[in-house]
């Protein structure tokens, strides 16, 4: 079969031709030409609805771009963005295993200074290909201090193998490797506090954030971009088939994950902590966990189920203790600060550096 | 175009060729420019969230403008309309409504001191031209609407000066005259309005005359009659009404003697008078109202119809009121009040499922007092109108006003009205109607739905409290002086940020931010839906985050 023939029996499978706004007339530039951000991460992808992941790797290429390399780890975001013959990145990007995303990263690095280019390399991964599979080479890549901005979009488990737990699943959470049953809450084990593991190697910078602040999330990666070195940025992404929340759901609970404190959104610079988003209203722990089905056993009538949400309750208060994540002014930049829209856009917007 | 790679990559963007618009499964995102809840509420039909959105682009005039294509006396509802819009306002769930009527007031001063012109323009000389019996607030709003329409305005007025009510009725402590007659003169001398004072209808003009020589007739007069009133059959010898008793006092400054004194009524003429009278010297003044008092449990229809910060002057005044309660009997010496019983009141279902008032027995008690004003309402003066008129009122057949053909029943004639920003609705309504009539279709009105505060995602709107105009102490209030000030430049800016444009785009960017499959398109220009993006339906999957996440509810979901 030559390849005209298998493409065109793909179009007719899976895609029409192309019209409407990204088709321009001649001589004309159609409005999705004529974005004013830049669209490193095309439409046409396979992502869920409501996917979190595919948000924010379109919000960290719309800073990051143009000039820049993507070596992108196993997982969803590869999947779903490269189903041959088609890729939604409009930068180079390269694939090879799960376990080795900054490994190829560091290679692609150490040609480009060879060349003497000056391309920033992006690597990719989710929570398994960072937390578990790929933390050796992470690891490896950080020491030997190449010039890579490594992105984590962390949706706490394996979720293009069918949702299994990874070390960066919450405690108590449902997943079919840690299913909540007779035997157990959901996960026995407590979410890998990665970003401290990275922040130890002593790297220049290394970040959470959440797609629920995208003002806070792109100013992180400019930030990141800005550096000589290796920068490290972990964002919550929600997962809306794995966890189990409605599609439109995606900001929300993200938003309530922050504000509830589990998960912190903190920077550290040469492994001291050097800013931390501040929570104007704290909420308890139950706001975040009720809009999710993977949380939906610790609602039932079970002594144990109160337990849990004691746990997690408590784990959320140990990190606004640990960060300092409240006690201070209404600020800008706090969680109500950075979410707050007006007429024309964000204010917070003049805020980023 | 995708074409296959010698070692089989995809090129850059040419996912673009997979349509992941057929995954929709039921409901798409579309624009809908909802009904604000303050536009919903105005009486006079203002859309309050369109000129705050000037307002928050610093566009004080074009606000102004937006402004009074409804309402072209902003100045005076600014201090007198017991704004409903700002009961309505979403706002009010999270940190205070906004001060809606601070900043009209505020707009109408800044037009008068600025001399901004009013939006029309002179209609040709043949241009047709209605008739306006009444240069009260529902005459005056159907001259300038007269104009926009392109007709000419001839307005024939009782009095011999305009303003009806809101110069005969209305104290200066909360309408100075001065600002009555800036505004009232601006819009009266506009080319293309002629009026004719001290024009009496039945002696000086007719209906039936006007009828045959101009495109329509426009009832305002207004109710100027007392209605009869006796408690058991008793009227009191030096029996006083109260609408005649506050008109007297505004020409002499005078009330008759007396200490004690009940009033009887629930309006905002029951209100003035009693504030009046306190102030005046008298030492008791009592409201009885069947009304109830604004509480969580009081139902819409039974609050007392008055400004709510006017009620709440009136308790720092010492005015006492005896909510849900009716005066049974006058205790008569001679032929002069010494007493009356008051007895509790309240509307019950009936039996025949209309609410009806019932004076609960056991609940008589009696009150040594010097005079009962009834502040019951007026009616329609019959004099020229006696064709028209039904038990007291025009009582017209629909919300345009309509009489008969090219007959219009405007403003507190009509029988169910009760504030100047339900006169000022009016004006604009009938002519409305008349214009349509004229050229031959017929008027329409805004039908849309308004938004509920459900549909607002509040966590986009930072906490502002609400600003508040400064106010007359007791001590300082006399009968001139006005008792709410000016909100001011700044606060008024502040008030307009506030505002959360419910369902209208704020072109926020969120929808465009948090598209997971970039569905949204940004445009540079306006979309013809009114805001600056596109749904590029081709590849939405139907998420509804973009819904979920719009601040101002702007962005629904509804089926395909």
């Amino acid at each position: 079969m030559t390849d005209a023939t298998r493409l065109a029996e793909l179009r007719q499978k899976f895609g029409r031709v192309p019209e409407g706004p990204s088709d321009p007339k001649p001589g004309t530039v159609s409005p999705r030409e004529a974005q004013p951000r830049f669209r490193g991460l095309e439409s046409g992808h396979r992502a869920c609805q409501g996917c979190g992941e595919a948000l924010a790797a379109r919000l960290v290429m719309e800073c990051a771009g143009p000039d820049v390399i993507v070596a992108n780890a196993t997982g969803c975001l590869e999947v779903f963005t490269t189903a041959w013959p088609q890729s939604a990145w409009r930068v180079p990007w390269v694939h090879s295993l799960f376990e080795n995303a900054a490994a190829v990263a560091s290679g692609i690095e150490a040609a480009m200074k060879a060349r003497g280019k000056n391309t920033k390399v992006l690597a990719f991964g989710g929570d398994g290909a960072t937390y578990d599979i790929g933390f050796q080479s992470l690891s490896g890549m950080l020491e030997r201090y190449h010039n890579v901005l490594y992105v984590c979009y962390d949706n706490e488990a394996y979720m293009n193998t069918g949702i299994q737990r990874s070390s960066s699943t919450p405690h108590a959470a449902t997943t079919t490797t840690s299913p909540a049953g007779k035997e157990r809450m959901g996960k026995r084990h407590l979410k890998k506090d990665l970003v401290s593991i990275i922040a130890a190697h002593h790297i220049p910078y290394a970040a959470s954030a959440s797609v629920a602040f995208p003002q806070d999330l792109q100013r992180k990666v400019r930030y990141a971009m800005g550096i000589e070195g290796p920068t490290f940025l972990v964002i919550h992404s929600p997962c809306p088939l794995g966890w189990k929340h409605d599609s439109r759901l995606t900001i929300d609970v993200a938003r309530k994950a922050v504000e509830c404190g589990l998960f912190p959104m903190v920077e550290l610079e040469r492994g001291s902590l050097s800013n931390v988003m501040p929570i104007r209203q704290v909420r308890p722990v139950t706001d975040y966990l009720e809009l999710q089905g993977r949380f939906r056993h610790l609602f039932a009538d079970d002594p144990r189920a109160e337990e849990e949400r004691a746990h997690l309750q408590a784990l959320a208060d140990y990190n606004i203790t640990t960060y300092g994540l409240t006690g201070g002014d209404p600020d800008n930049a706090d969680t109500v600060g950075t979410a707050a829209v007006g007429r024309g856009g964000h204010p917070a917007g003049r805020l980023r550096p | 175009m995708t074409i296959l790679t010698r070692s089989a990559y995809g090129e850059p963007g040419t996912s673009l060729d997979f349509k992941t618009g057929n995954w929709r499964s039921t409901e798409k995102p579309v624009h809908i420019h909802a009904k604000a809840p303050c536009h919903g509420a105005c009486p006079a039909g203002e859309d309050q969230q369109a000129w705050f959105a000037l307002l928050q682009e610093g566009r004080v005039e074009a606000a102004w403008r937006a402004l009074v294509a409804a309402n072209p006396l902003p100045g005076v509802t600014g201090r007198v309309c017991p704004h409903p819009c700002e009961t309505a306002c979403n706002r009010k769930a999270l940190d205070g409504a906004l001060a809606i009527h601070n900043v009209e007031r505020w707009l109408g001063d800044e037009a008068v001191a600025n001399g901004w012109a009013y939006p029309v323009e002179e209609p040709p000389a043949d241009a047709p031209v209605v008739a306006i019996i009444g240069a009260g607030p529902a005459g005056v709003s159907a001259a300038y609407h007269a104009l926009r329409h392109g007709m000419r305005a001839r307005i024939f007025e009782a009095a011999s000066e305009a303003g009806g009510l809101l110069r005969s009725a209305i104290p200066p402590t909360r309408l100075p005259r001065a600002a009555l007659n800036a505004e009232l003169d601006r819009v009266l001398s506009l080319p293309g309005i002629e009026v004719t004072c001290r024009a009496r209808l039945g002696r000086d003009v007719s209906v039936e005359a006007l009828a045959a020589d101009h495109a329509a007739v426009l009832l305002a007069p207004g109710c100027q009659e007392g209605r009869d009133w006796d408690v058991g059959g008793s009227v009191p010898a030096d029996h006083h009404e109260g609408l005649a008793l506050l008109k007297e006092f505004m020409d002499h400054g005078q009330f008759p003697a007396a200490q004690r004194v009940i009033v009887h009524g629930g309006g905002n003429t029951a209100m003035d008078l009693c504030r009046l009278m306190k102030r005046f010297g008298v030492g008791e003044v009592t409201l009885v109202t069947a009304s109830g008092l604004p509480g969580p449990d009081t139902a819409t229809d039974d609050l007392i119809n008055v400004v709510p910060r006017e009620l709440e002057e009136a308790l720092e005044e010492g005015i006492e009121i005896i909510p849900h309660a009716t005066v049974n009997r006058l205790i008569m010496r001679g032929s002069k009040v010494v007493g009356a019983e008051v007895a509790s009141l309240k509307k019950v279902p009936g039996t025949d499922g209309r609410k009806k008032r019932v004076t609960f027995e056991g609940t008589e008690r009696v009150r040594d007092v010097d005079m009962v004003i009834p502040c019951i309402g007026e009616m329609v003066d019959p004099e020229g109108l006696h064709s028209w008129i039904n038990r007291g009122y025009l009582r017209p057949s629909d919300h345009w006003g309509t009489l008969s053909d090219r007959i219009y029943a405007l403003g507190d004639a009509r029988g169910d009205r009760g504030t100047v920003a339900e006169a000022i609705g009016d004006g604009a309504r009938a002519v409305a109607a008349v214009a349509a009539r004229l050229n031959g279709g017929e008027a329409t009105t805004d039908t849309r739905a308004e938004l509920p505060a459900s549909d607002l995602n509040p966590v986009y709107y930072p906490p502002a409290a609400r600003s508040v105009a400064p106010k007359l102490p007791v001590s300082e209030r006399t009968f001139e002086a006005e008792i709410e000030g000016d909100i001011g430049h700044e606060a008024a800016l502040a008030e307009a940020a506030r505002c959360l444009s419910c369902g209208n785009c704020l072109a926020c960017d969120n929808c465009w931010t948090f598209c997971p499959d970039s569905a949204v398109i940004k445009t540079a220009e306006l979309a013809t839906d009114g805001s600056f993006y596109l749904f590029d339906l081709d590849y939405c999957k139907g998420c509804g985050l973009c819904a979920q996440e719009c601040p101002t509810g702007y962005i629904q979901m509804r089926p395909e």
